[in-house]
């Protein structure tokens, strides 16, 4: 073959890629043709059922809402950016992550009692429920659903649609491992009839009736399996009760989410809430900026650089709040080596952590300095519990006193011959962690402490932290309202892989996280708590570093828009009509 | 040449196979594994229930057997085309890679179209002209933009083009918020202007290499007697350049599309990463951060393959342009 064919050749590929391209596109047009033809379908079939099979007897609930609506003007759509793209929208899978949840949850999936936004503690309002009955032992408790409350689809709820719900989470070849946990202390789920549901506990542990509180529920003729399977890979199309309905997930790009026209209950009043996956957040903040979306949650420092911003500030508002789900930073000592073993150790460690640094050279001066593992603004947390100070000579003093004196006259501490030299474990690409460790660094060089900062990938961080192969490292840990300590302070988990991987073993905090366990009345269990917040200030088991406060950007198109002590709650946004950008 | 190809194609088997163990191996090694990091640092309430729970889910994908003999398990899967199921996803791996490929083999096809059609170009251009203004200008252009970083040059771009006050391109993603309710062609536009960015950044940088190779190759030709001779034949200075010279030089490039074969398969985790693209690269990338190994291994195979093909296709590529080269005489 010579050259001329060579040539001729390479334009024919060209000219062959160019047609290959084409018949690409002509291929993405029949499928969204096609798409935008099942849309419709599935549009005009739902409006088919929309009104519940059973609605000749009550007819009251459907043609005018006994629940009434939120104020405002209905319409226009509110787009949120996801940072990931969830892998599952199964709300009761193992894999159902923070996305997932954003997404599902109170917009999709009801749960039976949610949260009161307003206080400072758990106080379950009822949402499918209508009461809770606790017994007098505490080990019982029975459920009365609502009367008048329907599945999107027109199916009412009922008592079977909780108990299939229990019964799926706790099937071992159900992949729903980590909600199971919340429910191992209950023995039995019991229908009394179609609207009450009696949950019976194997111990007292005021945690399970909050857990049952949150039960999601699932409608079962919908979700009901043969093949554990067939749930298993159930990822999409999540149906519930909520007030809106899932329309589609375009891989990679967004989750939709359409206003259910047909809810039982209070009606928010935008149309639509489109989830956008941004990876990027310098990208999410100038989507936002543009107005691709309406609202994300910007780090301290673009928070902190945009409050500067008054032509930003014109049409966003920034909310700032506290709320408990943020939980706090810490370094943990691991107490299985010689270094950390005594507690002034510990506490000679936290106080040459200056902490306020922290939190006004990286945190912009937006965050608190924490003392325990409660919600600082939560009524577990005891608020007279001062920080220890940032005092390199009591953090001298206090070496000095355990035995750790500079012998050798080399600048670092040692004793028995071991320089107190350690290595300070951090998830690397973490930037925040990163800057915090190297002021820790410099510090603790001042009193003759050498510590190597060691960013570890993610996976293997956790397998270190997991096999308690550590000297000490910088985490995080998410909070609640109200937490229980017992997962990552009851000495019984320091053993294989629980979450006490500091080795914290501490009898009397052993029993009082026992006995709040069992404390129904929240103002002893409270009382408890603060007790054992003040053994946690005094052992140190962490160096606790800070908390902020959460951050939202929000188009000020939208109002109505509250902060409550638990956070913020897009379901009572609306846009006035004259402001709306989307059909 | 048949006998040949038959015999490349056995080759490529025993090459694959060491491929796939090598990966195979690697990612086992690799610390931490896809059970420990779905369950993460919290949600467990008792270290004795996570030890079973983490038990169970390892016996579910067969992870608690010896690696040789999950190896031997993979292997027969494969063999009958089946790449298993993502752990992470609970998916089968082939469906997520169909899903991703589609945008991947879009950016990559535009990208290369446009590398192409302004290299050669350049090339030429600057072979003729060589140490003339456009030569020196072109060059000093396409070296300082091969220099540049794209993660940087990405985030300047969305920070300068994509905000207020221009708000010439969006940020992020690949269609717009109302994209679903537009008739064909405004979606169309659409979502070529989401594309724009990303095709500029998986560009830019490639054209230096190209030009310089279509460059050299011209001005090794214009040197040769054979372009002295028709030019001295008469011949008009652009029948010289494009009859003679260029076909000539053109033969390496032509070749080196052979290995774009593969490279149409991986996508770029920063540009991906940068752009919130969900495609190739970032499949692979997430796969290997999360242990996903099903995901790993069927990304690295079939890569793998299609590499092995490319490197075939360019060889039988140099012997269909180059007439000095035939396999007919290795036998």
């Amino acid at each position: 073959m010579n050259g001329r064919s060579g040539v001729f050749k390479f334009f024919l590929f060209l000219f062959l890629g160019a047609i290959i391209l084409l018949q690409v596109l002509s291929m993405i047009q029949a499928d969204r043709l096609y798409e935008q033809l099942n849309s419709l379908i599935g549009r005009l079939e739902s409006h088919d059922t929309s009104r519940p099979a059973w609605s000749a007897e009550k007819t009251i609930a459907t043609t005018s809402p006994v629940h009434g609506e939120y104020p405002g003007d209905e319409g226009d759509w509110l787009v949120f950016v996801e940072i990931g793209e969830p892998r599952t929208l199964n709300p009761i899978s193992v894999e159902s992550s923070l996305e997932s949840r954003d997404i599902c949850s109170r917009n999709i999936i009801e749960t039976l009692f949610y949260y009161d936004q307003d206080y400072d503690g758990v106080k379950l309002e009822p949402v499918l429920a209508e009461s809770m009955e606790v017994s007098k032992d505490g080990l019982e408790i029975t459920v009365k659903l609502k009367k008048d409350i329907w599945f999107s689809d027109g199916v009412p709820v009922t008592a079977d649609d909780v108990v299939f719900t229990y019964e799926t989470m706790m099937n071992p070849e159900i992949d729903a491992a980590d909600i199971r946990n919340y429910y191992e202390n209950v023995k039995q789920v019991v229908k009394i009839d179609d609207r009450t549901v009696k949950f019976i506990f194997k111990e007292l542990y005021w945690k399970t009736i909050e857990s049952i509180g949150l039960l999601d529920v699932l409608p079962r003729h919908i979700y009901r399996f043969s093949d554990p399977k067939q749930f298993n890979n159930r990822r999409s199309n999540p149906v519930g009760s909520g007030p809106y309905l899932f329309e589609k997930w375009e891989v990679g790009q967004q989750v939709v989410l359409r206003r259910n026209d047909n809810y039982w209950g209070k009606k928010p009043k935008i149309k639509k809430l489109v989830f956008k996956f941004i990876t990027n957040s310098s990208a999410a903040l100038q989507a936002l900026r543009s107005h691709d979306i309406d609202t994300m949650e910007p780090s301290s420092e673009q928070f902190y650089e945009l409050s500067k911003d008054e032509q930003f500030k014109k049409d966003f508002n920034m909310l700032l709040y506290w709320r408990p789900s943020f939980g706090y930073s810490y370094i943990g000592w691991n107490e299985a080596r010689e270094f950390f073993k005594d507690r002034r150790v510990r506490l000679a460690m936290t106080c040459a952590v200056n902490r306020q640094a922290i939190v006004e050279y990286i945190q912009k001066g937006y965050g608190k300095i924490v003392t325990g593992t409660f919600y600082i603004y939560g009524k577990q947390n005891d608020p007279n519990i001062k920080p220890w100070p940032f005092d390199l000579e009591k953090a001298k003093q206090l070496l000095d006193e355990v035995g750790w004196i500079d012998h050798d006259g080399d600048g670092i501490r040692d004793r028995d011959g071991v320089p107190f030299e350690f290595k300070l474990s951090y998830p690397s690409g973490n930037e925040t962690a990163e800057r915090i460790i190297k002021m820790i660094k410099d510090d603790t060089a001042k009193i003759g402490v050498d510590v190597t900062p060691d960013p570890v990938e993610w996976s293997i961080f956790l397998e270190r932290l997991n096999r308690r192969d550590f000297d000490a490292a910088f985490s995080a840990w998410g909070g609640t309202i109200e937490s229980d300590p017992y997962q990552i302070f009851h000495s019984s988990q320091i053993q294989g892989r629980g979450n006490n991987y500091v080795g914290f073993n501490n009898a009397e905090a052993d029993a009082i996280i026992e006995q709040a366990r069992r404390a129904l009345d929240p103002d002893k269990r409270y009382a408890l708590y603060h007790r054992f917040d003040s053994i946690l200030h005094e052992e140190q088991p962490y160096t606790f570093l800070i908390t902020r406060p959460s951050y939202t950007l929000l188009d000020k198109r939208f109002e109505n828009v509250k902060v409550h002590k638990l956070g913020i709650d897009s379901l009572e946004w609306y846009v006035p009509k004259d402001k709306q950008r989307y059909k | 040449m048949t006998t040949y190809i038959i015999r490349r194609l056995l080759l490529m088997v025993p090459t694959l196979l060491g491929t796939t163990i090598v990966v195979f191996a690697i990612s086992r090694m690799a610390p931490g594994d896809p059970v420990s990091l779905s369950m993460g640092p919290g949600g467990m309430l008792d270290a004795q229930r996570a030890a079973d729970v983490r038990q169970a889910r390892m016996h579910l994908y067969g992870l608690d057997k010896p690696v040789h003999v999950q190896y031997a398990i993979w292997l027969g899967r494969v063999a009958r085309l089946d790449f298993g199921d993502s752990i992470k996803h609970h998916r089968p791996v082939i469906d997520l890679i169909k899903e991703r490929l589609p945008i991947t083999l879009v950016l990559n096809l535009i990208s290369f179209v446009i590398i192409y059609a302004v290299s050669i170009p350049m090339g030429i251009l600057s072979a003729v002209g060589r140490k003339r203004f456009l030569d020196r200008a072109g060059s000093v252009m396409l070296l300082m933009l091969w220099s540049l970083p794209s993660m940087w040059v990405g985030q300047m771009l969305i920070g300068y083009l994509c905000g207020p006050p221009l708000n010439w391109f969006p940020p992020a993603g690949l269609s717009s918020n109302d994209a679903g309710q537009l008739p064909f062609f405004p979606w169309l536009a659409d979502r070529l202007w989401h594309l724009v960015l990303p095709v500029f950044c998986l560009t830019y940088a490639g054209f230096a290499y190209l030009t310089k190779l279509v460059r050299a190759g011209m001005l090794d030709n214009l040197r040769a007697d054979y372009v002295r001779t028709a030019r001295a034949k008469g011949l008009s200075n652009w029948a010289v350049i494009f009859h003679h010279a260029f076909r000539n030089s053109v033969i390496p490039v032509i070749t080196i599309m052979a290995t774009l074969l593969p490279a149409m398969f991986g996508g770029s985790v920063i540009i991906e990463r940068i752009f919130s693209i969900s495609g190739m690269g970032l499949l692979a990338f997430e796969a290997v951060t999360t242990r996903d190994y099903n995901v790993v291994m069927g990304v690295a195979t079939i890569a793998g393959f299609l590499n092995l093909l490319g490197l075939l296709m360019a060889d039988l590529a140099y012997a269909m342009v180059d007439p000095r080269i035939s396999f007919e005489a290795v036998e």
